[in-house]
């Protein structure tokens, strides 16, 4: 026994597969820009701000076991402190009224800028408030579910009527949301006075997206991870070890909502546009396909499966306007045959969903006698 | 002869220091009294061994301490505190250790996993976020391990352990909390002789430095390491005494030990 203790490998934190496979992904990523058109290049940002959601999504699904359809709610809440943004720094002469208010909110009769979308044509406040904004609403919401103890389905249920809810209030106050249409026509972004172009939005959803994998990893991989993972498995039990295991799921649900709400405010430079339609439960369940088939717990699943999900739509809608159907049908078949989703194909090495930071420590399997 | 030195064992204990005190805890499951005002005393570095037919209350009263069952009326004192119906994640930061009746651990996760989430230590978010794993952590996890005599197992997962294995880890945990004072409910269910023998041997082990209440139906391993015992019956404490006086007590012998001497010569 003795000497299976003396054998102590040293930690490291990253694995050097992971390293590899990630340098290269990322080396693609980072190519395809300039060999795909523009057309390409804007899905491809898109697809990589999903991804994000997914994984913002997989961090309280796969991870802490907690079911959530108001993903893409957190997303669209970020989208709209952006879409204010550049809606309130259209140039005169581009409004379509000539003024500097809002052309729905002329339409709808208001004569001035409401104090409380005011301070979003401010860059720092609207960056500020794209992150805090998600993430405050999530936090009260959190504060009610998880310190009233409620669990399982009925968390989902709660998400559930978020959604809705929030959509019908954003529908009945076109004055100041824009109803139905949503914010549209927005002004591009700029930075420093530079109009960034389509490729730089791209790159800087890939810096986003990297950086969001990168710490992802960590978090997941720290002692923090490791309880996330038995609050999933049992969350009573580790409540007799002293942790307060409200307090984790608050903190993991805000987190989250924070992410989702920065994948938000750069998905609409990109897009253009938001409306109601991205608040919607079908918006969110396409949240919760994207973890379900890329699998969950998985970290790199979502992503995986947002990307390529997104190019079937793409590729699918050309024939056919059907392409939820075939969605549809490839869900049917990840739940039926692959319930840990695309990452269960990957062999096990290459799906770096082990805790690596107390494997990394242990000694190696002794060996049979 | 044996009584008087047993007696002596109990005034010995009566002159400790009381760490955890039950004073006529009642508990209610809708219109069920599971516990009808229970009163109960552990001295520091005491084994209490709680004994009792199916029904009698045992799980329910350590549920009460550790705050899993709602407290109808009556009081847990811990250290001079009144910890009745705290938050159980407050209560076990107190220094209040449970070992559930299944082993109540995690399968997905390895031993190593399992002992090193148990660990003493600051249990808070941002603690969590920032902790790293360091050579004195692995030495006491590998400490824990080697009392549990799952040293060469430390790697694999808890699901592909046997049941006896699971309790050991279970009882590692409590071991990893290092709690004032140690709940273990039926440690040895499931287990060989042998793995029992061993399991008392670790409970007298933890003894030396904790309060330890058991919950036991073997009557070998309560003789193995009981110092005193507290009979349980329908909801109300039956007896309490030294192994000698609770076998000589005829109302035990009638609603518990009568009936297993039936059950075993049948």
């Amino acid at each position: 026994m003795t000497e299976v203790v003396g054998r102590i490998r040293p930690a490291s934190n990253v694995p050097t597969r992971l390293l590899l496979f990630g340098g290269i992904a990322l080396l693609i990523f980072c190519i395809f820009p300039f060999v795909a058109g523009e057309f390409q290049t804007n899905l491809m940002a898109k697809l990589l701000l999903f991804g994000a959601l997914g994984v913002s999504l997989d961090l309280v699904w796969g991870f802490t076991g907690i079911l959530s359809f108001a993903h893409g709610v957190f997303f669209t809440l970020g989208g709209y402190v952006a879409a204010y943004y550049l809606k309130l720094n259209l140039s005169a002469s581009a409004n379509n009224y000539g003024g500097t208010l809002p052309d729905f909110m002329v339409w709808n009769g208001l004569t001035e800028l409401p104090w409380f979308i005011a301070p979003l044509q401010f860059f720092p406040v609207a960056a500020i408030a794209m992150l805090l904004i998600p993430a405050g609403f999530a936090y009260v919401i959190g504060w009610f579910i998880f310190r009233s103890k409620v669990s399982g389905v009925y968390i989902t249920i709660i998400t559930l009527a978020i959604s809705s809810a929030l959509t019908t209030f954003f529908i009945s106050q076109q004055a100041y949301t824009g109803g139905t249409n949503g914010i549209t026509d927005v002004s591009k972004l700029s930075l420093l006075g530079i109009v960034i172009p389509p490729i730089g939005l791209y790159f800087i959803i890939l810096f986003f997206t990297a950086a969001l994998i990168a710490g992802g990893w960590w978090l997941t991989q720290s002692n923090f991870g490791l309880i996330l993972r038995s609050i999933k498995e049992n969350e009573k039990r580790i409540s007799y070890l002293g942790y307060d295991v409200a307090g984790f799921k608050i903190f993991i649900w805000t987190l989250s909502a924070a992410i989702a709400g920065i994948a938000g405010g750069l998905f609409v430079p990109l897009n253009r546009f938001i409306s109601p339609v991205y608040l919607a439960v079908a918006f969110g369940t396409q949240v919760v396909i994207w973890v379900a088939v890329g699998g969950r717990g998985t970290l790199f699943g979502p992503l995986i499966a947002a990307i390529l999900l997104g190019q079937v739509q793409n590729s699918v809608d050309r024939i056919t306007q059907d392409w939820q159907l075939i969605v549809g049908f490839i869900l049917l078949l990840v739940v039926l045959f692959l319930p840990d989703g695309l990452m269960s194909l990957l062999p096990k090495p290459l799906r770096f969903t082990e805790n690596n930071q107390v494997t990394g420590y242990l000694p190696p399997a002794p060996k049979k006698r | 002869m044996q009584t008087v030195s047993s007696t002596a064992d109990l005034d010995a204990i009566d002159s400790m220091e009381t760490v955890l005190a039950v004073r006529d805890l009642k508990v209610v499951f809708s219109g069920f009294q599971a516990l009808k005002g229970v009163n109960l005393d552990v001295g520091d570095q005491e084994i209490v061994t709680i004994i009792g037919p199916n029904g009698a209350g045992k799980s329910t009263l350590l549920d009460a301490i550790v705050g899993k069952s709602p407290v109808a009326s009556g009081q847990v004192i811990y250290h001079g505190q009144d910890i009745t119906n705290k938050n159980s994640h407050e209560i076990a930061r107190m220094g209040i250790g449970r070992k559930f009746q299944n082993p109540n651990v995690y399968n997905d996760l390895s031993v190593f996993e399992n002992i090193l989430l148990a660990l003493k230590g600051n249990h808070t978010v941002f603690s969590s976020i920032r902790s790293k794993m360091t050579r004195l952590k692995k030495e006491k996890i590998e400490l824990v391990l080697d009392q549990i005599g799952l040293l060469d197992k430390g790697y694999t997962k808890v699901a592909s352990l046997s049941h006896g294995q699971k309790q050991w880890v279970e009882i590692g945990m409590v071991i990893a909390q290092d709690p004032t004072v140690v709940l273990l409910d039926e440690p040895t269910a499931g287990m060989t002789a042998d793995e029992t023998h061993l399991t008392g041997e670790i409970i007298k082990a933890i003894a030396q430095s904790h309060s330890v209440v058991v919950i036991e139906h073997d009557m070998e391993f309560v003789k193995q390491i009981a110092q005193r015992i507290v009979v349980l019956h329908q909801g109300e404490k039956l007896a309490e005494g030294s192994v000698g006086e609770i076998q000589s007590n005829p109302r035990v012998i009638e609603v518990y030990l009568g009936r297993e001497q039936i059950d075993s010569a049948a």
